[in-house]
């Protein structure tokens, strides 16, 4: 090839290399969406003309429509100035635009023409679209303008769109009154049962609760690097392996929550009890198991509830909902002892109304076959498994009032556990000192309950 | 009908006030003297001479990548330009921006790739055009000084890239450049963890690491330090050496090789110019199609709070990352780069051989060529290692291995000589026997007068490691992989780094013979130290504590 012909060639490359470019990002993925829903809100007030009587309303129509026809082509963005928020949602989703679609309804049924649902009610009129954008509520990166990426559908985006009830998580930013809030009813649901298993015994929210495990209280900014890397590989839901994909919206913070309810902890996070290589050996998770006793839709309220608990996102304190102390019924003697029981968590490991006490990896227990190092992995792991809190009833028979409270009060260090293998790990869960936590008047009540469920000792003695 | 008589209007123009006032010069009537003209006339062409040697112009001599280098460097600063509109050096906006430039401005996606590949592809360019100089002799009297300005250039290239890095503030970003500036850290005396560092009060926060992030760790300041760095201060640098470049080029003629007898020179115009056209055009449409159809990277946004695992510096500097597995920070990270840069200026000096000069010739330059090749081979293999086989808390995986894979912690790493080594007096016994054996590797080749057979000395060599290896293997001290691993790195050592020495430089004198081979023998250092790391678990082979000084 002549170099006359390369210059003309290369020339005409290049041209057309920059009409390629321009025309990828002139044709961009919203535009399509955008079009089509002028070109049907058009349609529908051409419609409206048609069926009109009046003239001169029909002309309105008629002009209306046209206008919309000719709309121009533009990324059209929500700013929400005091929540932070660039939101370009209404891009694609038009129908939701207050500038296009002034009543902010129609009768589209897809998305992402459709218009949002509920706009008459209070929860919506509370909350102007103007003023706190998409994302504040949905979640899903606002500043985004491709299907995946808007909806957080990418990797390196960690918070997608809550999908389901879970967005009533995000109600629970701002409404500290959300327990008794129309339409958080979910979330509200979510944090009595939080409360009721006892999660809060060793997860403690805003610096309430007990100090075994880590705090919950930012547990939705939880980077995914801090997820062993990534990692989701292990999590199950439904019994199932999540799709295989980095960036599948699967891979979010919600089913790393949500594997931990309704599968059992230490299979998502097995580690290495038996630590082949390192010096010191690396417990599962020391979480027990909740699957008998929690179901799928419970686990998907606890997981709305935690999914509004985040420290990142800058509100201002003007836009908080406080709410009065819950009121605490006022009960006495073993009745108010249960109820203290309850109110610290103590069932997250002593188990519901006390009658089991939950797994204690590799603690030394009952029902336990006698430590033998040729035993095989696996059923090393099985006893492992098998060893618990104490059972309280069976154990509360053996002392006095006095030394029961004294035991709650100075709690069991973590370094007094007894293993069941030595060269196992040392158990993850223990009994923190309660001293001060609880007061005189609840310890007495939540003594006087605990020996009166006591199995009595009648051998005498 | 009147005809159109296109020569005439051509002459009318090229004859108006308004033509004659832009350019200067008459009818262009394709004469020696218009082509003259045309690259004296003109500003942007002057840099060339008037004519030039016809080799010169061959694409199997030049490769092209010095033209295409300048290219790139044009694509940059125009797109460079284009973006700083958008940008906003803040912590605050930056990450903000770049996700602005991908969704809502025009073109700003294609831009931002565009910056990013050419990035890439002229830190490429440069060292593929260092080669081509290399390989031809180019570097030789008169030209040592503008090989020097090159290594300058590559260096600065680097620097480019590297300041260019941190600006979308993602953690690939933030990361990258701890990785990269906790290097600077550790520069001997310098740097608050280097070497005699501390003797003469360098702390956190007053070296040289400090000056360059504006504090003690990546923050608001470094982002503001490495944009006007990116922007405006190393350009303006690159500018000034750029035209130096190109200045000698000039004066020293555009090729080395010898003249032939009755040599005509021919026509920079259009001989030369429409070649640099073509090149330019090809790399221009080169990087438009690539940022067509590739997104540059862009993680989640930089979190001090959050390490990513594993965290590597850019890739061209995950070689030096590499390093760091086998050498202390202050040995990998500035002593290695510094012992490359100044060894690449060094080169035309020490290098006497007549020979070789603007042809490849291999057979001629046996020594250089190889030892060269060698270093460069070394530099991108090392890359490769840390770019695609080092994952999570940067173990080994192998590229068909994923990286969800839990890899068993590495086993625990020893130290041959020094107070934790091999019994109580290794530091005593391990001193001079290091000493002994680096300055006997050093004087031996030059010592030994007689040319050493080549065959026959590797030969005992790998017959003396054979039976060390096979006394390991009986002694139950090392498997057959371990084995295979000491005769390869060793034996390439002894080739590269003594037998071809003893061949073919031992007639050099002595100043310039001590300088190539304190190169020769860190080259093979790197070969030695990675032998005994990955084979053996060795940390360190001498090690003094109370100095810092480890080995």
């Amino acid at each position: 090839m002549s170099y006359r012909k390369a210059f003309i060639v290369s020339n005409a490359l290049v041209l057309a290399a920059f009409v390629w470019a321009f025309a990828k990002d002139f044709y961009a993925p919203w535009r399509p969406y955008q079009a089509k829903y002028y070109q049907m809100a058009a349609d529908e007030l051409d419609k409206q003309a048609a069926a009109e009587k009046d003239e001169k309303k029909s002309a309105d129509l008629k002009v209306a429509a046209k206008k919309m026809r000719r709309s121009p082509m533009e990324i059209k963005q929500i700013i929400s100035v005091d929540l932070g928020r660039f939101d370009r949602c209404v891009t694609c989703h038009v129908g939701m635009d207050e500038y296009t679609n002034t009543t902010l309804k129609n009768n589209f049924t897809e998305h992402p023409y459709k218009a949002h649902p509920k706009v008459d009610t209070a929860l919506i009129k509370a909350h102007p679209f103007n003023k706190f954008g998409c994302t504040s509520c949905h979640s899903g990166q606002g500043l985004a303008t491709t299907v995946e990426a808007a909806h957080g559908w990418v990797k390196h985006w960690e918070k997608p769109m809550l999908k389901g009830v879970t967005i009533q998580g995000s109600c629970v930013k701002c409404h500290d009154n959300f327990e008794t809030l129309k339409g958080a009813e979910v979330a509200a649901q979510g944090k009595k049962l939080f409360n009721k298993h006892g999660c809060q015994g060793c997860h403690a929210i805003n610096g309430k609760g007990g100090v075994v495990s880590v705090e919950l209280g930012d547990i939705a900014d939880k980077p995914f690097e801090r997820i062993a890397g990534y990692n989701f590989k292990k999590v199950r839901i439904d019994g199932k392996e999540l799709p295989n994909e980095h960036h599948d919206s699967h891979w979010n913070l919600q089913n790393w929550i949500r594997a931990h309810i309704v599968n059992d902890p230490a299979v998502v996070t097995p580690n290495d009890p038996f630590a082949h290589y390192n010096s010191e050996p690396i417990p599962p998770s020391g979480m027990p198991d909740f699957t008998k006793e929690i179901g799928k839709d419970e686990a998907e309220a606890i997981v709305a509830y935690l999914s509004g608990l985040t420290k990142e996102e800058i509100i201002p304190y003007r836009y908080h909902v406080t709410a009065p102390p819950a009121k605490e019924p006022q009960l006495s003697g073993a009745a108010n002892g249960k109820r203290v029981y309850e109110k610290y968590g103590c069932q997250g490991c002593h188990g519901l109304e006390a009658k089991q006490g939950r797994r204690r990896f590799n603690a030394a227990g009952d029902g336990q076959k006698e430590y033998d190092e040729k035993m095989p992995e696996a059923e090393q792991l099985e006893q492992m498994n098998l060893g618990a809190e104490p059972t309280l009833p069976k154990l509360v028979g053996t002392y006095t009032k006095d030394e029961l409270i004294h035991k709650i009060e100075a709690g069991v260090p973590a370094a007094d556990a007894k293993k069941w293998s030595p060269k196992g790990p040392m158990p993850m869960v223990y009994m923190p000192a309660w001293k001060g936590k609880i007061s005189k008047q609840e310890l007495e009540d939540l003594a006087t309950w605990l020996i009166s469920i006591g199995v009595k000792d009648d051998s005498g003695f | 009908m009147p005809t159109l008589d296109i020569e005439k209007i051509k002459k009318e123009v090229i004859d108006s006030q308004l033509w004659r006032s832009v350019f200067r010069g008459g009818v262009w009537k394709d004469t020696p003297r218009d082509r003259a003209g045309h690259i004296i006339g003109n500003v942007w062409l002057h840099l060339h001479p008037v004519k030039v040697r016809p080799r010169a112009l061959e694409w199997l001599y030049t490769w092209g990548m010095g033209g295409i280098s300048f290219a790139l460097y044009l694509i940059l600063t125009l797109t460079g330009v284009a973006l700083m509109f958008y940008y906003r050096p803040t912590i605050g906006l930056a990450y903000r921006d770049i996700k602005d430039l991908e969704f809502a401005v025009t073109l700003g996606m294609f831009l931002r790739n565009a910056h990013r590949w050419a990035a890439q592809a002229m830190v490429v360019a440069v060292i593929a055009h260092m080669v081509r100089v290399f390989l031809t002799g180019a570097y030789k009297k008169p030209r040592e000084f503008n090989w020097g300005i090159g290594v300058l250039l590559l260096t600065l290239t680097l620097f480019l890239s590297f300041t260019g890095y941190l600006l979308p503030w993602d953690q690939l970003a933030i990361w990258a450049v701890t990785v990269g500036t906790n290097m600077a850290g550790a520069t001997p005396v310098l740097g608050n963890e280097g070497p005699l560092g501390s003797l003469v009060g360098m702390r956190i926060n007053n070296d040289v690491r400090f000056t360059l992030l504006g504090g003690t760790m990546v923050g608001e300041n470094t982002l503001l330090r490495f944009y006007v760095m990116h922007c405006v201060a190393v350009p303006l640098v690159v500018g000034i050496l750029l035209i130096l470049h190109f200045w000698r080029i000039r004066k020293d003629s555009f090729s080395a090789a010898p003249y032939v007898a009755n040599e005509e020179k021919v026509d920079v115009w259009p001989h030369l110019v429409k070649r640099e056209y073509i090149a330019a055009a090809a790399t221009v449409l080169f990087i438009m199609v690539w940022s067509i159809l590739q997104n540059a990277p862009l993680e989640a946004i930089a979190n001090p709070n959050v390490t990513t695992n594993p965290s590597k510096a850019p890739w061209y500097f995950v070689g030096l990352q590499e390093l760091l597995v086998y050498f202390d920070p202050w040995i990998a990270g500035v002593v290695m780069p510094g012992l490359i840069i100044v060894g690449l200026i060094a080169i035309p000096y020490i290098d006497t051989n007549p020979k070789g000069v603007g042809y490849y010739a291999w057979k001629e330059r046996p020594f250089a060529n190889t030892l060269f090749m060698l270093g460069v081979v070394m530099w991108f293999a090392l890359i490769y290692i840390g770019y695609a086989l080092r994952g999570p808390n940067y173990a080994w995986y192998w590229p068909w291995e994923s990286w969800f894979m839990v890899k068993p912690a590495p086993p625990p790493t020893w130290s041959v000589f020094g107070p934790k080594g091999e019994g109580a007096y290794s530091m005593l016994i391990g001193i001079p026997l290091m000493g002994a054996v680096t300055a006997a590797w050093m004087l031996l080749p030059k010592l030994i007068q007689k040319e050493l057979d080549g065959k026959k000395t590797m030969g005992a060599f790998l017959g003396a490691l054979a039976v060390v290896a096979g006394i390991g293997m009986a002694m139950g001290k090392m498997g057959p992989i371990e084995g295979a691993f000491l005769l390869f790195f060793t034996g390439a050592s002894f080739y590269y780094g003594f037998v071809l020495p003893q061949r073919h430089i031992r007639t050099l004198d002595w100043p310039r013979y001590l300088v190539t081979m304190v190169l020769v023998v860190s080259t093979m250092s790197v070969l030695l130290k990675m032998c005994a790391r990955l084979a053996f678990n060795i940390k360190y082979v001498l090690t003094i504590p109370s100095i810092s000084m480890n080995f």
